[in-house]
């Protein structure tokens, strides 16, 4: 699923169907509108102030540069739902990718966020990007599960690294999801060796 | 065409007993036809020669082998000046381009197209499905099997995680195929 597979539409699993886009320019005001709609308690755990404007214009500079890939849900014009892939273009860690998704309240538990991540997973695959992370608070019990299903494990801890809206500190986990095997099957199967064919 | 008699030829690690079974697996379980498929490799794995032999019939088929195949598929010039004499008059060879030439070298009578199917797979960001596009070539010449089957049987035959950049990679090589097709006929 590379990013020629969108627009697609989205069947949620109560029926609502969303199209799924990749980020234009265009969206930039449906994307603030979206992030500034979540509770505050939502957004604590992102890591940037996304009710910005700088915030958003600096986001659709790095999806340009192909920094960033940015999948977005909408619903009657409105973003419900917005998955980031992130990668490194140069550098050391520039076969890894770091997916995070943020999904409207209304629209949790449907399987939204997990299509999103999936399609970035995808994508990801596609690119060339051979490991992909995503970070959870150790309380995100529903979203480490839907990662875990897309092939996620948990790759490191980080005790006490976060610091909820109580002042709670809680763990940051990192799930990690190795893609390159995925090619290595592949390649497992183009070997021209294996006696035994499925 | 009661029978068809096909010979995959190339390098160990291209992928050609993947390319033969899924022609075989599309034939037998998705398009209603009887196949077989038979494979070979030469001392390693990688780089050295290795052919699968695959028959296609509408009937049962008795003798597996292929003597003189209908259809030859190649992916090395190796493979190439091996099995390009057993060919006979009125067969076809699909051939990969830029890794065989096969100029002056095919018997009267034989038609012969050229895929990129290399490059075509470096395009689609992953030279290892460059197999995957030659069964798409395969495919769009031939006719031989619904493109829906072949696309099934890529489906079961390719590891999770990897089925859309495979059938990408299908679907480059029939539609070049179909094209080549309607210019060979």
């Amino acid at each position: 699923m590379a990013l020629d597979s969108f627009p697609a539409n989205l069947t949620l699993r109560d029926g609502t169907i969303l199209a799924v886009t990749p980020l234009q320019p265009s969206d930039s005001g449906a994307l603030l509108a979206f992030y500034r709609s979540l509770p505050e308690e939502d957004r604590l755990v992102l890591r940037d102030d996304v009710t910005t404007a700088d915030w958003a214009e600096g986001f659709l500079r790095k999806v340009e540069t192909k920094e960033i890939i940015s999948l977005i849900a909408k619903s009657a014009g409105k973003v419900v739902g917005e998955a980031t892939l992130y990668r490194q273009l140069h550098g050391w860690t520039r076969h890894v990718g770091e997916i995070r998704v943020t999904v409207a309240p209304a629209f949790r538990r449907k399987g939204l966020a997990t299509a999103l991540a999936s399609g970035q997973v995808k994508i990801a695959t596609d690119l060339g990007i051979e490991k992909i992370i995503v970070q959870v608070v150790d309380n995100q019990l529903a979203a480490r599960r839907a990662f875990e299903k897309l092939g996620f494990h948990k790759d490191a801890i980080l005790p006490h690294h976060v610091m909820d809206i109580a002042g709670k500190k809680r763990d940051l986990i990192v799930l990690a999801n190795d893609v390159s095997q995925v090619w290595a099957a592949m390649e497992t199967v183009n070997q021209d060796y294996a006696p035994h064919l499925s | 065409m009661a029978k068809t008699e096909i010979r995959v030829g190339g390098l160990g690690g291209q992928g050609v007993i993947l390319c033969g079974s899924i022609i075989g697996k599309a034939a037998a379980i998705h398009g209603g036809k009887q196949a077989t498929l038979i494979q070979a490799f030469g001392p390693e794995a990688r780089g050295s020669a290795c052919s699968a032999q695959v028959m296609v019939s509408d009937e049962v088929i008795g003798y597996p082998y292929v003597k003189h195949p209908d259809v030859l598929v190649l992916m090395s010039q190796d493979a190439f000046t091996r099995f390009i004499p057993q060919v006979g008059p009125g067969g076809l060879v699909l051939y990969e381009s830029d890794l065989v030439n096969p100029e002056g070298k095919v018997p009267a009578g034989v038609r012969c197209v050229g895929v990129p199917a290399t490059r075509f797979a470096e395009e689609l960001g992953r030279r290892l499905v460059l197999n995957i596009v030659m069964v798409g070539f395969f495919a769009g010449v031939t006719g031989l099997v619904p493109i829906q089957a072949v696309e099934k049987a890529v489906l079961d035959s390719v590891p999770k995680g990897t089925e859309d950049l495979n059938m990408k990679a299908l679907r480059k090589g029939y539609d070049y195929g179909r094209q080549q097709s309607a210019l060979i006929c």
